[in-house]
C-alpha cells in the first residue's frame, strides 16, 4: 500500500518532470525544485491550517480564562485536562490541528525521500524496484538511468566540498540554516513566561535544524534540496500571511504578532 | 505538555528510522556473483568469497578470513588464464583483489581509490591485460599485478557489466545507453553506438559480430565495424545477455517472458513462453536444455521447443546467471535459505552451501 499509494505515484512524478525539463545534466535538481514547488502549492490549505491552528493555540496561552485554570488546577492534571478540553470546545479550537498537517506532511517528506533514491536507482536492485514502479504508459527507457548531476553534487549520495583537505558539508549546513531561520519566523513571540507551547516551539527551534543537518549529511543530497526549497517556501508563505516574526531572526525585543481583523 | 514533548520524539525517531532504513549511502547490497572452474565454485556474496567444493558442496576457503566492513563483494569472480581469481569490491575502499583460487590467499589488492564508484561488473583479462569497467564510467587497465597499464578510459554512464572480446577487439555496455568498441592495441575507441536503452549486462559474442540487449527492449546485432542491426524484440525491457547457441539466440525479459530467436529466419521458435516472473539472470543454454531462473525463485529446464521439463523452487530471488560445473548446474539465489544449490541436468539437487558463520 505505501509503494501504490506513495512511492509510485511520486516517482513517477518525478520521472515525468524530469522528462518533461529535459533530461540533461543538473535536470534532476531542477526536477526535485519544482517537485517540492508541486508539494508545497498541493499542501498549501493544511500548512495554512497549521499556522492557524498554532496562532490559535498561541492566543490560548495569553487568555485569562486559560491562565486561571493553569494555576488553580496546578496540581491536578487530570481536571485541568479536563478544563483545558472545555476551553478548546467552547472556542471551537481544535488542539490538534497544528500538528496534525506536519503528521500528514511526514509520509510525503519520507515517500519522497525514497522515491528520489528509487529514480536514480544507483544500484542493480534499485534499478530493478524502478522498472517495477514505472507505469506502464509511461516511456522512460530514454531517460533512465537519470543524470545524478546537479551543480557540484551527485544528488544521489551526500554532499561536501573539499576546503584545504576538509570535507566541509556545505548542503547540510545551508539545510540546518534554514531550518533555523524558518523556525524562528515561525516562531510565534509569547508574552507569557508559562507558556507551555512557546517552550515547545522553542525547543524545535534548537532539535530541528540539527536533525535536519543531520539528515543532509548522511543522506542523499537530493533530500538536502527539497529541504531547502521547502524551508525557503515555508518563509515565502508566512511572510506572504504576514505572520514571520522578523524580531526573533534579527534580535531585539520580541513582540507578539498580531494580525488585524478584517 | 509531557504529551506533546512525546509526540515529538516519537516524530523525530520515526523520520530518523525511516530515512535510515531507505540510505542513500553508496552500494550496500546486492545479488551474488558466481563463477567456477571444474573443481569448484566462486562465490561473492556481501561481506565474502567463498570457494565451494562443487564434489561435495562443503567450502574451501573464504576471503577474508574475517568480515571486513569497507569490503562487499558481488561481482562475478573472474578466473585468469595464469590462475588468478579477480574480484573487485563493492565497499567504501573501491578494492580491487587477486586472490589465489587454489587457497584464497590474497596476490595482491589494491585500495584502488583512483576509482570514485565501486565494482559491480567483472573485469575482463586478456593478452596479459585487466580491463576492469567501474561504476564512475571508466574502464582501468591494469596488468596482471595490479599496476595501472594505461590510463583509465572514459566510457561514461555507470559500467555495470563485464567487457567481452572476439580476440581483437573489446565490446562495453554502458548504462548511459551506449555500446563501446574498444581496440585493445591502441586504447582507442573504435566506435560508440547509442542503442537507445540502457544496457546493463554483457554482450554475447556470435558469429561476425555481438549481440546486446538494452532497455530499448531490442536485441541488436553489432559488428566490428560498429554496423548494427535490430534482430529481435521483446515486450520489456531486456536486462540478461542474450545466449547464442550458433543458430539461435536466447533472450528473456523483465516480464519474464522467454524468447528463441532463430537467427537464419528472424522467426520465434516459439509462443512466448513465460514462467513465473521477471529474468534479470542471462539464460544457460546446455546439452538440449535452456536452463532459465526467475527472480520469482524458480530454476527450470526448457527443452528446445520451450517446454518446461523440470522445475525447482531454489526459494529467494534468484538473479545471477546460472553456471556449470562439471556435471552440475550451480544456481546462486539470493535472499534464501543456502546461497547455492547444484543440480543434475535431471533437475535432481546433489547438495546446497550455506555459509557457516
Amino acid at each position: 500500500m505505501w509503494e501504490s499509494l506513495i512511492i509510485q505515484p511520486l516517482t513517477n512524478l518525478l520521472l515525468w518532470i524530469y522528462d518533461v525539463l529535459g533530461h540533461g545534466p543538473h535536470m534532476f535538481g531542477f526536477a526535485i525544485i519544482l517537485f517540492t514547488i508541486l508539494i508545497k502549492a498541493l499542501t498549501w490549505p493544511l500548512n495554512a491550517a497549521q499556522v492557524k491552528g498554532a496562532q490559535a493555540m498561541q492566543e490560548m496561552q495569553n487568555d485569562k480564562e486559560w491562565q486561571d485554570i493553569q494555576k488553580k488546577y496546578a496540581k491536578d492534571r487530570e481536571k485541568l485536562a479536563q478544563e483545558q478540553m472545555r476551553i478548546y470546545k467552547e472556542k471551537g479550537i481544535n488542539p490538534f490541528a497544528s500538528c496534525l498537517p506536519t503528521l500528514i506532511q511526514f509520509p510525503i517528506i519520507i515517500g519522497l525521500y525514497q522515491s528520489i533514491i528509487r529514480a536514480l536507482s544507483a544500484t542493480p536492485l534499485d534499478m530493478l524496484k524502478l522498472a517495477r514502479t514505472v507505469y506502464p504508459f509511461q516511456n522512460v527507457e530514454n531517460i533512465i538511468p537519470l543524470n545524478s548531476t546537479f551543480l557540484w553534487m551527485d544528488l544521489g549520495r551526500p554532499e561536501s566540498i573539499q576546503v584545504f583537505g576538509f570535507a566541509l558539508p556545505t548542503l547540510a549546513i545551508i539545510v540546518a540554516l534554514t531550518t533555523w531561520i524558518q523556525t524562528k519566523l515561525t516562531m510565534p513571540a509569547s508574552t507569557n513566561p508559562n507558556d507551555q507551547s512557546a517552550a515547545m516551539s522553542k525547543m524545535m527551534g534548537i532539535y530541528m535544524p540539527f536533525l535536519l543537518g543531520w539528515f543532509a549529511l548522511n543522506f542523499a543530497s537530493g533530500i538536502s534540496v527539497y529541504f531547502i526549497v521547502s524551508n525557503i517556501l515555508g518563509v515565502v508563505q508566512y511572510a506572504a500571511t504576514g505572520r514571520a516574526n522578523w524580531s526573533n531572526l534579527f534580535g531585539g525585543k520580541s513582540a507578539p504578532v498580531t494580525r488585524k481583523k478584517k | 505538555m509531557n504529551t506533546k514533548r512525546l509526540m515529538l520524539f516519537v516524530l523525530l525517531a520515526l523520520g530518523a528510522l525511516f530515512l535510515g532504513a531507505c540510505s542513500g549511502q553508496p552500494l550496500t547490497n546486492t545479488w551474488p556473483g558466481l563463477a567456477a572452474d571444474g573443481e569448484r565454485a566462486y562465490i561473492s556474496s556481501g561481506s565474502f568469497v567463498y570457494a565451494v567444493d562443487v564434489e561435495t558442496g562443503r567450502e574451501v576457503w573464504r576471503y577474508p578470513a574475517e568480515a571486513d566492513n569497507k569490503l562487499l563483494f558481488y561481482a562475478s569472480p573472474v578466473l585468469t588464464d595464469d590462475g588468478q581469481l579477480l574480484i573487485g569490491s563493492g565497499g567504501a575502499t573501491h578494492a580491487f583483489v587477486s586472490l589465489d583460487p587454489e587457497t584464497g590467499a590474497e596476490n595482491w589488492s589494491g585500495p584502488f581509490m583512483d576509482a570514485k564508484g565501486v565494482w559491480v561488473a567483472s573485469p575482463l583479462a586478456v593478452n596479459d591485460t585487466i580491463y576492469a569497467p567501474n561504476t564512475d564510467g571508466f574502464l582501468y587497465v591494469l596488468d596482471m599485478n595490479g599496476r595501472q597499464a594505461a590510463d583509465p578510459i572514459e566510457l561514461g554512464g555507470a559500467l555495470w557489466s563485464a567487457p567481452v572480446t572476439d580476440g581483437e577487439l573489446i565490446y562495453v555496455t554502458s548504462l548511459d545507453h551506449h555500446f563501446h568498441i574498444l581496440n585493445p592495441s591502441t586504447l582507442a575507441l573504435a566506435e560508440s553506438i547509442d542503442l537507445g536503452g540502457a544496457v546493463p549486462d554483457s554482450p554475447a559474442l556470435g558469429d561476425d559480430g555481438v549481440y546486446v540487449g538494452s532497455f530499448a527492449s531490442t536485441i541488436e546485432f553489432v559488428q566490428p565495424d560498429g554496423r548494427r542491426e535490430t534482430v529481435g524484440n521483446a515486450e520489456n525491457w531486456i536486462w540478461a545477455s542474450p545466449a547464442f547457441d550458433g543458430e539461435t539466440l536466447y533472450y528473456a525479459d523483465l516480464s519474464g517472458i522467454i524468447y528463441s530467436l532463430d537467427l537464419a529466419t528472424g522467426r520465434q521458435n516459439w509462443d512466448a513462453v513465460q514462467p513465473d516472473g521477471p529474468v534479470v539472470a542471462s539464460l544457460l543454454v546446455d546439452g538440449d536444455q535452456v536452463y532459465v531462473a526467475t527472480e520469482a525463485g524458480s530454476f527450470l529446464a526448457l527443452d528446445r521447443d520451450g517446454k518446461i521439463v523440470w522445475e525447482k523452487t531454489p526459494g529467494g530471488k534468484i538473479y545471477t546467471t546460472p553456471v556449470r560445473s562439471g556435471e552440475l548446474i550451480l544456481v546462486a539465489p539470493y535472499q534464501a535459505e543456502f546461497a547455492l544449490a547444484a543440480y543434475d541436468a535431471d533437475g535432481k539437487q546433489a547438495w546446497t552451501f550455506t555459509p557457516t558463520k
